[in-house]
Formats: C-alpha cells, sequence, structure tokens
C-alpha cells in the first residue's frame, strides 16, 4: 500500500458526518418541523419543504467534506488536507505524535473500519489534533507500521510500509464477564443516567407544562403514598438498569496489554475503542474504593496521564474497572516497575480525631437542622441522621495517610471514595503543607501534592497529620533549602 | 521546624490591598446609606440600621486594617537555584515549593494600582498548577522574571 499518496477516507465518512451534524442540530430541526407544519396559508407545506432542503444540505455537506478530505504519510509527517470552503492543510511531523487512538461504533464494525485519533503532545483540550473519521482496517496497519517502523529507527525514510516486525504485546490484565456486570452493577453510573435523563427533559420545558404536572404529582402523592413510591423505585430501578447495561457496553472485553514503550488499553462492545498511554506521560496512579466496592476489597486503578486530549490518552484514565484490593501490587508491579504498590501508611495522629468529627458536625449541622426549619416537629427525626455524619468523618480520619519510599509520595485519604494516589518526586509539579492557626497549636498540618493530568491538576491532599510528618514530606520534596534534617520523624 | 523563606514582599502592597479594601468599604457605605434611606421612608425597624452600620464598620476594620496587615507579614517568598518557596495566608497558612524544573513559564502583570506604586504581581505556571507573588516592585519582578525562566529553560522530558 503506497501511503504517500492522498487518500480519501472510506465514503462511509459520508454517512458518519451527515449522522453527527443531524445529531448536533436536532433541536433546531425539531422545531422548524414541527413549526412548518403548522397551516401557514402559503398552500403548501413548508415544513416539509424545509426539512428536505435542510437534510440535503446536510448531505451535501457531508459529501464534499469528505470529498475534500485527504491524507497521507510523507516525508515523516502525517499530511491532512480538508476544507470545503476554506481549504486547510496540517501536516503533523510523526515525533510530535504521542499516540494514535483507535476506536469502532457500529457502522465501522459493518464495514471493517475503524477510526484513528492522532495525539499529540500539544494537542490540549477536547479534540485530537487530527482524527480520521474511517479507515480500512489494511489501511490502519499499514498507517500504524510506518509509525512503529518510525519510533523505533527514528528514520525519516520509513515510507512504504517496511515489514516492521510484530511489536511484542504482554497481557497484563482481563476483566473476566463476572467481573464487568459486577463492575457495572456497582458503579455510580445511575447517578449519570439520571441526570442525563434530566437534562434531556429540560429541553423540552418550554412545551411541556411541568409545572402542573408537579403540582399534580404532589397532590397524588398525598393521597396516593404507596403508589408514587413504587412509581419513583421502579423509576429508579429503570435507571439503574439502563446504567448497568451502558457500563457494560462500554466496559465489555476490557484489556491492558503493554508493549516495550506504552500501555494499550482496548474495550467496549458497540463502540470499540483502543487506547494507547506512552509509559512516560504517566503522572501517578490512584487507586479508588467506593463504599459499595470497599466491603468486597474491590478497587478501582486509573492513571493520570499528561498528555492528549481529555478522556482519550490524557487525564485520569482506568486501567482497571475492578480489581481484587490484594491483587493489584503482584499485578501491576512487574509492568509498572517505577512504583511500589504499598498499603502500610502512617496515619493521622489520635488527637486529630477530635478535629475530623467536629468537622463532620459543622458540614451535618445545616443538613439536619433544615428539616427542623422546614417541618417542625417531625423534622427533628433527621437528627437520627447525626451518627452517620459523624461515622463518615471517622473514616475519614481512620483512611488519612501517607508514606514515603525512595522517591515516591503515596497519600491516602477520603472524600466519599477512598483514593489512594501514588506519585513519584519528579512528576510533583508543586508541594504545599498549610496549617491554620488550631492546627498550628495542635502541631497538626494539612499536605497536598499536585501532579499533572490532560490539561488540568490531580494529586491528592491529607487533612491533620503530624506537623512533623508534613515537615518531613516537605523536605523530602525540597530540592535545597529545607534539608538540613532528613531523619524519618517516627514509625516505619 | 521548618525555616521561614527569606523575602518579604513590598510594604507598598500594604498600600494598594488598603486603597482596594477601601473602594470596597465606600461602595458598602452607599449601599447602607441607601438602606437608612428606605428605613426612615418606610418606618421599617431601626435594628436593622443598626446591623448594617455595625457590619459596615467590621467590614471596613477587617479589609482595611487588620486583614491586609496579617497578609503583608506573612507573605513571604524565596527563589533558590533549583526551586521556589511562598508562605501566604491569612486563615490557612499555606507553604509551596514549586521545583524548577517543573516551571514552565513566568509572566509579570500590572493593574492600574500596582502601576501606580511601581509595582507587579509575578505568576508562575507549572503544567499543573498557578502559583503567585502579588506586588514586587517592578524591578524586582522584571529581574525575578528573568532569572526564573532562565533557570527553568531545562528540557522538559517528561512534563
Amino acid at each position: 500500500m503506497k501511503m504517500s499518496e492522498p487518500a480519501r477516507l472510506h465514503p462511509v465518512t459520508i454517512m458518519l458526518t451527515f449522522l453527527k451534524q443531524l445529531k448536533e442540530s436536532l433541536i433546531p430541526f425539531l422545531v422548524i418541523f414541527v413549526l412548518g407544519l403548522r397551516d401557514n396559508g402559503l398552500g403548501f407545506p413548508l415544513g416539509i419543504v424545509l426539512t428536505v432542503l435542510f437534510i440535503s444540505s446536510l448531505l451535501l455537506n457531508s459529501f464534499l467534506s469528505w470529498y475534500r478530505f485527504t491524507y497521507r504519510l510523507e516525508d515523516g509527517e502525517l499530511r491532512i488536507e480538508y476544507g470545503v470552503f476554506i481549504r486547510k492543510k496540517r501536516y503533523i511531523p510523526f515525533e510530535r505524535i504521542q499516540s494514535l487512538d483507535y476506536s469502532e461504533n457500529i457502522f465501522h464494525q459493518l464495514f471493517g473500519l475503524v477510526k484513528i485519533s492522532v495525539e499529540t503532545a500539544g494537542s490540549e483540550g477536547k479534540q485530537a489534533e487530527a482524527v480520521l473519521a474511517a479507515v480500512t482496517k489494511k489501511e490502519a496497519e499499514a498507517i500504524q507500521k510506518i509509525f512503529q517502523e518510525y519510533k523505533r529507527t527514528g528514520a525519516a525514510g520509513a515510507d512504504e510500509g517496511l515489514s516492521a516486525e510484530a511489536k511484542e504485546e504482554t497481557e497484563i490484565y482481563k476483566m473476566s464477564f463476572q467481573e464487568l456486570l459486577i463492575m457495572a452493577s456497582t458503579s455510580g453510573g445511575v447517578g449519570v443516567v439520571i441526570t442525563a435523563v434530566i437534562a434531556f427533559l429540560s429541553q423540552f420545558d418550554e412545551w411541556i407544562p411541568y409545572e402542573k404536572w408537579t403540582k399534580e404529582f404532589i397532590a397524588l402523592a398525598a393521597n396516593q403514598i404507596f403508589l408514587v413510591s413504587i412509581f419513583l423505585l421502579l423509576g429508579f430501578l429503570l435507571a439503574w438498569i439502563v446504567a448497568v447495561i451502558g457500563m457494560m457496553l462500554k466496559y465489555a472485553g476490557f484489556t491492558l496489554k503493554k508493549t516495550d514503550k506504552d500501555l494499550i488499553i482496548t474495550r467496549g462492545l458497540l463502540e470499540k475503542k483502543q487506547i494507547t498511554i506512552p509509559f512516560k506521560r504517566i503522572q501517578g496512579i490512584r487507586i479508588s474504593e467506593n463504599i459499595i466496592r470497599q466491603p468486597f476489597r474491590l478497587a478501582t486503578v486509573h492513571l493520570e496521564s499528561a498528555g492528549g486530549s481529555a478522556g482519550e490518552s490524557g487525564g485520569s484514565i482506568m486501567i482497571m474497572p475492578l480489581i481484587k484490593k490484594d491483587r493489584i501490587k503482584e499485578t501491576l508491579s512487574p509492568h509498572l516497575q517505577d512504583y511500589q504498590f504499598i498499603d502500610e501508611f502512617i496515619p493521622a495522629p489520635r488527637r486529630s480525631l477530635k478535629r475530623y468529627l467536629f468537622r463532620g458536625f459543622v458540614i451535618a449541622l445545616p443538613v439536619l437542622t433544615a428539616p427542623v426549619v422546614i417541618f417542625k416537629g417531625w423534622g427533628l427525626l433527621a437528627w437520627l441522621l447525626l451518627p452517620v455524619f459523624l461515622f463518615w468523618f471517622y473514616q475519614k480520619y481512620r483512611d488519612a495517610g501517607w508514606a514515603v519510599n525512595g522517591d515516591q509520595l503515596s497519600l491516602r485519604y477520603r472524600n466519599i471514595v477512598r483514593y489512594t494516589v501514588y506519585m513519584r518526586r519528579r512528576n510533583i509539579q508543586s508541594l504545599s503543607r498549610q496549617a491554620t492557626y488550631f492546627q498550628k497549636r495542635k502541631n497538626l498540618a494539612t499536605i497536598r501534592a499536585s501532579i499533572k493530568s490532560g490539561i488540568g491538576s490531580a494529586g491528592g491532599r491529607v487533612v491533620d497529620l503530624e506537623e512533623k510528618d508534613a515537615a518531613f514530606m516537605y523536605r523530602w520534596f525540597s530540592r535545597t533549602g529545607q534539608k538540613e534534617t532528613r531523619e524519618r520523624p517516627h514509625g516505619s | 521546624m521548618l525555616r521561614e523563606p527569606q523575602n518579604r514582599i513590598s510594604e507598598w502592597a500594604l498600600t494598594v490591598w488598603r486603597i482596594t479594601a477601601l473602594i470596597a468599604t465606600l461602595i458598602l457605605a452607599l449601599l447602607t446609606g441607601g438602606l437608612i434611606v428606605f428605613i426612615i421612608l418606610f418606618d421599617w425597624p431601626l435594628w436593622i440600621a443598626v446591623i448594617a452600620v455595625l457590619v459596615l464598620i467590621a467590614f471596613a476594620y477587617f479589609s482595611i486594617y487588620l486583614i491586609p496587615l496579617i497578609r503583608w507579614r506573612r507573605w513571604r517568598y524565596e527563589v533558590r537555584e533549583q526551586e521556589i518557596e511562598l508562605q501566604h495566608g491569612v486563615l490557612f497558612i499555606t507553604r509551596t515549593l514549586v521545583p524548577m524544573v517543573r516551571v514552565q513559564h513566568v509572566d509579570t502583570q500590572q493593574g492600574p494600582l500596582l502601576r501606580k506604586y511601581q509595582l507587579a504581581t509575578v505568576t508562575i505556571s507549572t503544567a499543573a498548577t498557578v502559583h503567585e507573588i502579588p506586588a514586587l516592585p517592578i524591578e524586582e519582578a522584571e529581574e525575578l522574571r528573568v532569572y526564573i525562566s532562565q533557570l527553568a529553560r531545562v528540557a522538559d522530558e517528561d512534563v
């Protein structure tokens, strides 16, 4: 296959572009259609005429943008030329390309095609630097071969698909169906579905008399409390099932592999995705245990990656959706040798428990007082929830911890989910130690470490640690100046 | 205990902050005045006016006098060959270390007030965080900007 000749994408692109544009303009389109159906006194249905015009202009635009879009690999660059009215050229040198990510939706799968997203170090924001919307698998392979050959040898002449040996791939982790099921049903996806439904419905509040419905619903709720609860329960159940199915489709066949330079993730059923993360972009590792999974010693592992566009190979990337906590170390440490997956932390001192509980009380106060103000007497029942808040903050206290092992800082803390973050010293962008007057009086301090993640930042923050410990971490991070004393304060 | 960073920011910062707070206080005073007019016109209870005036006085005391003073006393910075160290905060006292190799760029900026007093704010950006040193004398800020960007000009192989 000669890749230096300008080539077009697969014609299916026309349909993909058309569908995408249709989806984006669905609401104005519906408005035009509905308004046009009204009797306008012109004697012909304006709505249908406008619809035909609208759709054919979209089709024409999709066709033209496909026709104008060409790509080629030439002189060590990916060269793309596109644009209907304004012709644009974009040349991306291979050495700037961080990774090629692949995805296939149903249409791609029907025709044996694949979408390639080209990620560069500079592609900040949500968009990839360049996207080849649909190419055949053969072409994709040829592109990847040239790209890899180039990366390996650094040769600019690596053209024409030199027979690069298949690179060695080691499988690190594969999610079983059972794990997929557990993962999907214990994720927080329900919330997302419910929010999405509400957001979708609110698009139509001009036309649908929600207020009237709400009033009727409240009237109904007063009479038929049992019926209404069952109705709500069913709604919630439905949302949950939708969320579970959505998660299962998204994460089906989740596999984590590695080559000598990259981690490769493949996942998805209807929409297959392959994401490549170069090892050198990894900024830190985060283990999350949500409250449903933690009792079963199950956890999720994310990477913080520096590059690429958000959600693809940049930002927080899930590398293991569900794994037994005690298996994380044995699974990952052979492959991510820069990291030590320790599980022993130096806790917050006993005297900070009071401060944690106090904070829990302060947060609970308005939440529990509101019902008393609104419902008077019975509202007092809300105060039965106080122990829940206190227990939550007790758990926060229990989970707070830190450790320094050589060049690695590990922080453990809980918001609602419990997080364990492993960071290497050279990836930490800044480290802060914070203390209020009250903390100072008790010799306590808060520590915060920031690392880069996608275009933003991630990291960890642990509250009310021993001041000596915070100072130790501070000195550990300091290059000069604060180095005078470096012995461990206490413990391990 | 950790050693404090050595350098203070310009004493004129106090003046700038106080002028800013004074402007805010004046606006609040106008609002309070308006409220008192309403209270007299519509025979609202007088204690509202008393509370409003007390709030105004407290606001003026804290924002013009106390907070700038504490803030200025607390502000320390130190630029060393390999790192920058900052200390600031009124209630939450924060000490921050930024390694030189992680610095991506340094900016100086001036508002009209800062310009009047020949001051500038230095902003230090890493790949993930942004840090600010407010109100340095303009020459010092300029020097610092050049110095930091020279020191930071090390290849950032892995961000």
